[in-house]
């Protein structure tokens, strides 16, 4: 019994790698489907996001008022809101698209308040105190001092969006979940399987980017005027 | 030249954080505000550049109202050191350095040559420095780009907000020599807000006293602060060692008495300058075995100091200074 059940684990390791080589072009072009949905919701939904979270910053009610929201939005059920898209927007990638933007808005907008919040109190006075105008004290300290924890924000965005895409098969956005979904259907666990392994890769990829990018900002070397420039002797 | 008139800051009921401030900064003296917390040190040094608007009164630079000043290029004209130094963490020192001649749109060029010159100024290496990030510095580092980056502009007027805290005490005795020998160079009109009354005495030109309720107590120069305490308050907070500490601030050449009966006319034993302060005098008295101590100035005997001449100019130092302020109350203890 014991024998069997290891046995038949290994072969659908085997199976698995033999699947995903010889499905690869059409599991590229899901794979590619499914990263061009991440890719647009967070096209769509990080800039207003982040503008949003400029301008509540500075405002407590409306940054409690707009994250209250974006949390809201965030609970609720990833296949009730592609559903519910559905009805305004038809079948397709733009309900996919739409529901991954709504998701994404949570935790780019939160971070930016956080991240804006958490810029020191002095820098911030010492901007103001040299003669910066607000807008000048915004893009030139208190937004790069924020940006590391934004594009914090935008990594959680877009590793949940990786996740929450595979629903979008649903809707007939494509993506992985074609495969998830066939294989569900057909009984076939090792496309299922095959699947979730790129959907997870695709998952650690977006993320070891982004932590990358986020590294750096906070080193802060991508920021100085002159990092090209030696920097010591 | 900076003239408080009536400046008031309120924040709601009760006492208010400054009170009717009224005094004036000549150019190019060194102001300390100096007071216990709670005094409004800060409220009045943020009123210069308008971080603060007065409740009522108002403040003058060069008989200019500043509310009358767009306060953004008010404040490009004002050097300001902040408290805890504000440096920013994701710029270089040459970056932060440059920050108001970039505002004012300087051209590059002139920006770098000015960026090293300001280095080289508050003493650190250009090459070695120019590219560093603030979190590689030392705190005493950091004050000095505090420091420079204040004085990039060029501005008549530079305010202090504690220049000197957030170090460890040798350091902050260093620093601040090197302000005294900046300030002996350039010559700005400084209001400069401390709470040690030590480095109040040392730094300023003229001291401003303030209590808590943001109350002036007393305006002078150190030797009449210390000499004269215009109030119970001021005397407590300049405390008991404030004999000794006016002692820094008196010459030998004040102290002068004809040679002692007792002693050749040619001094052995210890001497000293002139211009050396009666501290150094006393010292020498204390350590070495004669009762008093030669003055010489420059190779030949001027004259002796001994501790009656050195209790007779102080006597003779606060009785010229209570017939200065013949007008200002004046209190002392006991």
């Amino acid at each position: 019994m014991t024998d069997t059940s290891v046995h038949r684990r290994y072969r659908s390791h085997i199976d698995v790698w033999h699947f995903l080589v010889d499905n690869r072009p059409e599991l590229w072009n899901e794979a590619g489907a499914h990263a061009r949905l991440v890719a647009l919701a967070l096209l769509i939904a990080v800039p207003p996001a982040v503008a949003l979270g400029v301008f509540a910053a500075r405002r407590p009610r409306l940054a409690a008022l707009s994250v209250g929201t974006a949390g809201v939005i965030f609970t609720i059920p990833s296949l009730a809101l592609f559903a519910l898209l559905v009805a305004p927007l038809g079948l397709g990638t733009a309900p996919a698209v739409a529901a991954l933007a709504l998701y994404s808005v949570l935790p780019v907008l939160r971070n930016t308040v956080v991240g804006l919040g958490e810029v020191p109190a002095d820098a911030v006075e010492a901007a103001r105190g040299m003669g910066m105008t607000e807008r000048q004290a915004l893009w030139r300290v208190r937004f790069p001092l924020a940006l590391p924890v934004v594009v914090g924000g935008v990594r959680v965005a877009a590793v949940t969006a990786v996740g929450m895409a595979t629903v979008a098969a649903l809707v007939a956005a494509g993506g992985l979940g074609d495969s998830i979904f066939a294989g569900l259907r057909a009984g076939d666990e090792t496309e299922v399987l095959a699947a979730t392994v790129l959907i997870a890769g695709l998952a650690l990829t977006v993320d070891g980017t982004l932590a990358a990018v986020e590294h750096r900002l906070r080193k802060g070397s991508a920021l100085s005027p002159r990092s090209s420039e030696g920097r010591r002797p | 030249m900076i003239r408080y008139e009536e400046a008031t800051k309120r924040y709601g009921p009760g006492p208010p954080a400054l009170d009717r401030l009224t005094l004036e900064v000549p150019a190019g003296e060194t102001c300390v505000l100096v007071g216990p917390s709670g005094g409004g040190k800060t409220t009045a040094l943020k009123m210069v550049n308008r971080l603060v608007e007065p409740t009522s009164g108002r403040v003058l630079i060069d008989g200019d109202d500043v509310a009358d000043a767009d306060p953004v290029t008010l404040r490009r004209g004002i050097g300001y050191v902040i408290q805890q130094v504000g440096l920013f963490p994701h710029l270089d020192v040459a970056a932060n350095v440059a920050t108001v001649p970039r505002l004012l749109g300087w051209e590059r060029r002139r920006v770098d040559a000015r960026v090293d010159e300001l280095l080289e100024l508050v003493g650190l290496e250009p090459a070695t420095y120019r590219h560093r990030r603030p979190d590689e510095l030392s705190g005493g580092q950091r004050q000095r780009v505090g420091v420079a980056r204040a004085l990039a502009a060029d501005p008549p007027v530079l305010l202090m907000d504690e220049p000197f805290g957030a170090v460890d005490p040798v350091t902050r005795a260093r620093l601040q020599d090197e302000f005294l020998r900046l300030q002996r160079q350039l010559r700005r009109t400084v209001v400069l807000v401390t709470h040690d009354i030590d480095e109040a005495l040392r730094l300023g030109d003229r001291l401003a006293v303030l209590a808590t309720g943001g109350r002036l107590e007393q305006y002078g120069t150190p030797a009449e602060v210390l000499a004269r305490p215009a109030s119970p308050f001021v005397a407590d907070f300049v405390g008991a060692g404030r004999t000794l500490r006016r002692l820094d601030l008196l010459s030998a050449a004040a102290a002068i008495a004809p040679a002692p009966a007792a002693q050749p006319s040619s001094p052995e034993g210890p001497t000293v300058a002139p211009d050396a302060t009666l501290a150094d005098v006393m010292a020498a008295l204390l350590t070495g075995d004669s009762d008093s101590v030669g003055v010489v100035d420059g190779g030949s005997p001027v004259g002796f100091v001994t501790v009656d001449s050195i209790r007779a100019a102080l006597r003779h130092d606060e009785l010229a200074r209570s017939a200065e302020n013949s007008d200002a109350p004046v209190e002392l203890e006991g």
